[in-house]
């Protein structure tokens, strides 16, 4: 075996990983049960008073997991400030991230047999910027739907532009319903690049998200943005 | 037309008496949507306030929310027309026609510039000047901008007036829009629905009338009173949609059973009126309560936005949103397991060639 010198790279803070598996959570139960609210399960033979499984509680879990990944957001932001690793907005500002961007997509695109090292490559990292859009959406149309239950309250006065600005509610209901679909598309793509990266460079791209920590022999174009390295064990 | 009566007068002139007018005042203290430490207010206005003067016009519509206004019970809409409102020109209702009438509307304009209430039934129709919506030989954005100028306050009754209705439906060939962009300044009370229901008609006139203010507003300048909940909140088939009790089709069981009609596309969570509460002529019925589900007939642009009859876009019988989401999501999964293989293909000949690069550098 050859003997490899790899130094490791502290990257994400707890509160980053604990907010990227509840965020995990938060859209996979979100997603069935936002798809069955959509298109309610068919039911045989209940009667009201006793009925179990009902479209209440679908509901009910749905709104509680969208409000428990708003507030995991507060991990997310406290991240960010405390830890350079966690800033994993794509520096657009910055000439050389479009260069290094392609670079990556030719390889992705098999053009290239290898891309540059990166800690948390560019165009990861615009795929999250997208993510957060995604989600930013799906949060706006969210609250416009629940809190328009009582228009004139508070939530119905913060979110309820939103359905004006989309034309109509029930268009606000389809917006939500598409991007929801996109999320999943996203997560298709997200956990293969990953898993891909991990089995190809292991660079511990799939632990990261537990431990916080990637490995990498070659010094990454984007180390400046991070704490210096440790040498392995 | 020189002195004015008020709705007290009238009622004096009839020879009814005051405890009926007093009766008549908290019915429709109540018919407002009004609580009952109001009923002395109206009394007050009803008894001091002439009577006022409506302005009624038509515009790019079917005149389906005149046959709703005239079916309203309480107040009963001929009262109202001939008792409690002046109503001095109407396209419709008038028995006089031609040239003096076109004249009276000039003159009652004038007359009482900046007093009158202006109702608006119907789109106003843009395309090519407006010429596909004239009468007495204006087109209708004419008569309305004239009309608006002059008018107290404006209430734009059904979804044409308030945002096109069926005639600014895609593809909107007359190019009709709600009547917002032809009223300048002045305040508009928006009273969606095709039709509004028909004590809302009445209620909304009513208070504009008595109290001379339009109606405290929602952001979208409705009524709260009238449009402050969904249908969807006040239906009385909500629990059976919160139990999953659902009608699959119009002719099963649970359609005959009167289960939550929400599977057949009702649109009662996302439109907001007072069907639910209120219901159709007497409290008799609404779309719902007959088996059909809501088509949103007071959002702006509900035309547009079916099928009426299922929850999500349709694009051909068998294709749906979810269709389309679920087949992106299959093909993204086949792309990924095809790249994934040419990504193993890929790495074994870089390591091959790094291979042979090295093994020819050690020759």
């Amino acid at each position: 075996m050859k003997e490899e010198k790899r130094k490791v790279y502290y990257l994400f803070s707890p509160f980053l990983r604990i907010f990227h598996w509840i965020m995990v959570l938060s859209i996979v139960v979100l997603f069935v049960t936002g798809i069955l609210i959509t298109k309610p399960a068919t039911i045989q033979a209940l009667e009201p008073t006793f009925t179990s499984m009902s479209m209440d509680w679908v509901r009910n879990i749905h709104f509680i997991f969208a409000f428990l990944f708003c507030a995991s957001f507060i991990l997310r932001i406290y991240g960010f400030i405390i830890n350079k690793g966690d800033r994993l907005f794509p520096r657009v500002w910055e000439g050389h991230f479009y260069s290094e961007t392609i670079d990556v997509a030719m390889h992705y695109m098999l053009l290239k047999p290898s891309h540059a090292p990166f800690l948390r490559n560019p165009l990861a990292r615009s795929s999250y910027a997208g993510l957060y859009v995604m989600v930013l959406i799906e949060i706006l149309t969210g609250f416009a739907m629940y809190y328009m239950t009582e228009p004139g309250n508070i939530g119905g006065t913060l979110f309820g532009w939103v359905n004006v600005l989309l034309g109509g509610e029930m268009v606000t209901h389809w917006v939500h319903h598409i991007v929801a679909w996109l999320i999943i598309v996203f997560a298709i793509g997200h956990v293969y690049m990953v898993l891909r990266a991990d089995l190809m460079e292991a660079e511990g791209e799939a632990s990261s998200m537990f431990s916080g920590v990637k490995f990498l022999e070659h010094v990454p174009k984007d180390a400046c943005e991070v704490e210096p390295p440790t040498n392995a064990k | 037309m020189d002195k004015r009566e008020s709705m007290w007068d009238v009622y004096l002139r009839k020879g009814m008496s005051r405890r009926s007018f007093l009766k008549g005042c908290a019915a429709l203290t109540a018919m407002m949507g009004l609580s009952s430490d109001k009923v002395a207010k109206v009394a007050e206005a009803a008894e001091k306030k002439p009577l006022p003067v409506v302005v009624w016009i038509h515009g790019h519509e079917c005149t389906g929310c005149d046959e709703s206004f005239i079916r309203s019970a309480a107040p009963l809409a001929s009262d109202v027309v001939l008792n409690e409102v002046a109503l001095e020109y109407d396209h419709l209702l008038s028995a006089a026609s031609g040239a003096p009438f076109e004249a009276h509307l000039d003159e009652v304009i004038q007359k009482y510039k900046g007093q009158y209430i202006l109702a608006v039934e119907g789109a106003a129709c843009t395309k090519d000047n407006g010429v596909y919506c004239m009468s007495g030989g204006h087109t209708f954005t004419h008569l309305l901008q004239k009309a608006a100028a002059g008018a107290a306050a404006i209430i734009a009754y059904g979804t044409c007036a308030v945002s096109g209705g069926i005639q600014a439906a895609s593809p909107n060939p007359t190019g009709s829009s709600g009547i917002a962009h032809f009223t300048g300044s002045k305040p508009v009370v928006n009273v969606p629905g095709c039709p509004p229901i028909p004590e809302v008609m009445t209620g909304v006139v009513m208070h504009v009338a008595l109290f001379g203010t339009v109606p405290p507003l929602d952001s979208e300048g409705r009524p709260r009173q009238f449009y402050g909940n969904r249908i969807h909140d006040t239906c009385y088939r909500r629990p059976f949609f919160d139990a999953g009790m659902f009608a699959e089709n119009f002719d099963d069981e649970g359609s005959k059973a009167g289960w939550c009609l929400y599977k057949l596309g009702c649109r009662g969570p996302e439109t907001y009126n007072s069907c639910g509460n209120m219901r159709w002529f007497q409290g008799m019925s609404y779309p719902i309560q007959s088996g059909a589900p809501c088509i949103g007939c007071s959002n702006a642009h509900f035309w547009d936005e079916g099928p009426m009859s299922r929850r999500l876009p349709q694009f051909s019988p068998a294709v749906d949103v979810d269709t389309i989401g679920a087949g992106l999501a299959a093909v993204t999964a086949v792309g990924v397991v095809g790249h994934a293989a040419a990504s193993v293909v890929q790495k074994k000949k870089r390591i091959a060639a790094e291979q042979a690069e090295k093994g020819s550098g050690e020759e």
